[in-house]
């Protein structure tokens, strides 16, 4: 029985079935090389699905973040902070009597003495 | 036989020819549609795959000057529908007017219509948006909008204007700074799956481009001070029952606005630039910088200090005031009260009609007219907000023979409470006339440079020892004069008063009962911070500027310097000395 060696290395195959078995290789590499492309079709949908959920849940999230915003602005509104101190804490207005200013004393000059001459 | 096999022959030959023309046919279509139609249908595939997604850019927030947020965008939900697929709209309606407050028949009629797609309700509040969700009907869909919203209500309200449904500018300065603030929208080449989702497709051929987010602004209104002035302003119109009231605080050094307060009329709600469409629309303008009025005694400091600037008076120059009325040309021109001689400082103080005109007799038209130019009426301040009107001035040499008496004591000419407000400026900080400004600057979100606005002179009004001398008078306006009400505590001020009738629009007259009360003035008298001008539209009962509009200049002031921790000047013997 006739045997050679092929390009494949040290493998030996019968001559008679050396095409069936290249053109077995090419279809298979071809079906592999298909499935690559449409496994990276898939993951890519896949994750367009994904980037998709996550923008939406980037969107919720910073759309809850300025509604907060809005929220917190609202809640220190001038208008309101004086409300809820007059109204509920009772706070009152300073009266003019009480009204007393504060002011630097003004610093008495310190006159410098000439240090003595030697004599 | 044979003729047998010659039938069955044709038999075959025929059906193979209509098989191979059946072949043919196909062929054929398949050549017409991958070659020729080609182009067309490739076009068509693409607009049912493709979805182009608008990318709607973030519409920029409105700051006051310490950066504290007075307009915000938020996205929202918009409801629509599709009247083809509603099988009961009357149902429909009723479920949604009960979440959504609106009428069921208007929304019965709209969702019953042929349209292919209608509005239902535009840019929701959330709440109401899950409470639709939970309906769980497919009947309706969701469209994620942009909406501002103002979050201080009504504080600067007619200041920062309103946005439409489209989030386009309308009023104030949400109109002025549209371009500013809006940005520019981008977009998203996106592909669709079998069921409608969006696939974004990725890789080198991926189109898109980017919204850009539009600038934000920075004004320099101040809340605190803006809610000073709203509150004292509303007070006083409401207990004068009032049509409404100006109050503008400005910086006169730099022509900053740090408040711009308009009153609605007694018995109105102030204006809400969140809801707009709950406002009559002459509540929409900003009556600060849209409205004329006949300032009346508040304008004699024009004419104070055009006539010591060209010194055809002295402060202390007596004038006789005793007749109590004064003619010119074929008019007579009474004073409110009847006062004897008076220097130039008390005919100011005390507002004798008599005294100014006589003065303004000595100074002259022409050299009148020319400083109630200089000192910027007759013309648009520039500021910020939109429908500035100039006022009305008549050129000099179409003046009446009493025109001059009339216009140096505020009649017979028209100013808006900016022109008002900017003129006080110039007297304020040594005689330079000020653009009044509301933005300090605008802030590019991409990271640009923005810009910034810096104060701008307009023209030298008067010289600074005019100023001084104009100063010292309207101290003894706030001392001894019409303004004691104005005088806050701890601090000196100067001002002018000013009770002017109004035009009865029936007769052309003036009106014995319909005034203007005003007072302009600055605070503290000597290095001034603060320009203050209220002006109260129409009060019934009191009329006085000098009772009206006085003591909300001093409640403006005491707060606000009290706020701007600017230290008393005036405090009469209450000073604690300390060492540190």
């Amino acid at each position: 029985m006739q045997t050679r060696t092929g390009d494949i290395g040290t493998l030996a195959f019968p001559s008679g079935k050396r095409g069936s078995l290249r053109r077995i290789l090419a279809v298979l590499a071809i079906v592999a090389l298909l499935l690559l492309y449409v496994g990276g079709k898939v993951k890519i949908v896949q994750l367009g699905y994904q980037l998709e959920a996550m923008e939406k849940e980037k969107r919720d999230l910073e759309r809850e973040n300025s509604s907060l915003r809005i929220e917190a602005a609202s809640l220190a509104s001038p208008a309101r902070i004086e409300e809820i101190a007059l109204q509920r804490l009772g706070m009152v207005r300073i009266a003019k009597e009480n009204l007393i200013v504060v002011k630097r004393q003004p610093q008495p000059v310190q006159l410098r003495t000439p240090a003595p001459r030697a004599k | 036989m044979e003729q047998g096999r010659k039938d069955r022959q044709g038999r075959i030959l025929l059906i193979v020819a209509l098989i191979g023309l059946g072949f043919a046919l196909v062929a054929g279509r398949l050549v017409y549609l991958q070659v020729i139609d080609r182009a067309d249908l490739a076009a068509r595939a693409e607009r049912q795959q493709q979805r182009l997604v608008k990318l709607e850019s973030r519409r920029g927030t409105i700051y006051d000057r310490q950066k504290r947020e007075l307009a915000v965008s938020l996205e929202v939900e918009s409801v629509y529908g599709v009247p083809s697929d509603i099988e009961n709209p009357r149902q429909m309606a009723q479920q949604l007017s009960r979440i959504l407050r609106e009428d069921p028949k208007t929304l019965e009629r709209r969702l019953s219509s042929d349209k292919h797609f209608v509005w239902i309700s535009r840019k929701i509040e959330p709440g109401r948006a899950a409470k639709v969700k939970d309906l769980g009907s497919k009947d309706v869909g969701f469209k994620t909008e942009s909406r501002r919203f103002y979050p201080k209500k009504t504080l600067a309200g007619s200041v920062l204007g309103f946005t439409g449904m489209d989030n386009e500018g309308l009023e104030g300065l949400e109109r002025s700074y549209d371009k500013e603030l809006r940005g520019v929208n981008g977009w998203v080449l996106a592909e669709k799956d079998a069921v409608g989702r969006t696939v974004f497709p990725g890789g080198p051929g991926f189109q898109y481009r980017l919204p850009k987010a539009g600038n934000d602004v920075v004004l320099t209104i101040d809340e605190v001070i803006q809610h000073i002035a709203d509150r004292e302003l509303e007070r006083a119109v409401t207990a004068a029952r009032a049509k409404g009231g100006v109050c503008i605080v400005m910086d006169p050094v730099t022509g900053e606005l740090l408040a711009l307060s308009v009153a609605t009329a007694y018995g109105r709600p102030a204006f809400n630039p969140n809801e707009p469409q709950r406002h009559r629309s002459g509540e929409w303008r900003n009556r600060g910088v849209t409205d004329v009025f006949e300032p009346g005694s508040i304008f004699k400091v024009v004419l104070a200090a055009a006539a010591l600037e060209e010194k055809v008076v002295h402060p202390f120059e007596k004038i006789d005031c005793s007749a109590g009325s004064i003619k010119i040309a074929d008019r007579v021109i009474n004073d409110a009260h009847r006062s004897g001689v008076l220097t130039f400082t008390d005919v100011i103080a005390d507002s004798s009609n008599v005294g100014t005109i006589k003065v303004a007799l000595r100074l002259g038209k022409e050299r009148l007219s020319k400083y109630i130019t200089a000192f910027g009426f007759g013309r648009r301040t520039g500021v910020d907000i939109p429908g500035e009107i100039p006022g009305l001035l008549k050129d000099s040499r179409l003046w009446s023979g009493v025109s001059i008496g009339e216009i140096a004591i505020g009649q017979e000419i028209g100013v808006t409470p900016i022109q008002m407000a900017a003129a006080y400026g110039a007297l304020a900080n040594g005689g330079m006339l000020m653009k009044p400004y509301l933005v300090s600057r605008i802030v590019d979100q991409a990271g640009g440079a923005g810009k910034k606005f810096s104060p701008e002179p307009v023209n030298r009004a008067i010289t600074e020892e005019t100023c001084a001398k104009v100063g010292r008078i309207l101290r003894q306006v706030v001392a001894t004069g019409t303004g004691k009400q104005a005088k806050p505590t701890g601090y000196s001020a100067a001002g002018k008063t000013g009770t002017a009738q109004k035009i009865d629009a029936r007769t052309g007259l003036y009106s014995k009962k319909e005034y203007v009360s005003s007072f302009v003035g600055f605070v503290p008298a000597v290095s001034p911070k603060l320009v203050i001008l209220v002006m109260v539209d129409t009060p019934e009962g009191d009329i006085y500027g000098g009772t009206v509009a006085a003591p909300v200049f001093r409640a403006v002031a005491e707060q606000s310097l009290a706020y701007l921790q600017v230290a008393p000047d005036d405090v009469g013997g209450s000073v604690l000395l300390v060492n540190r």
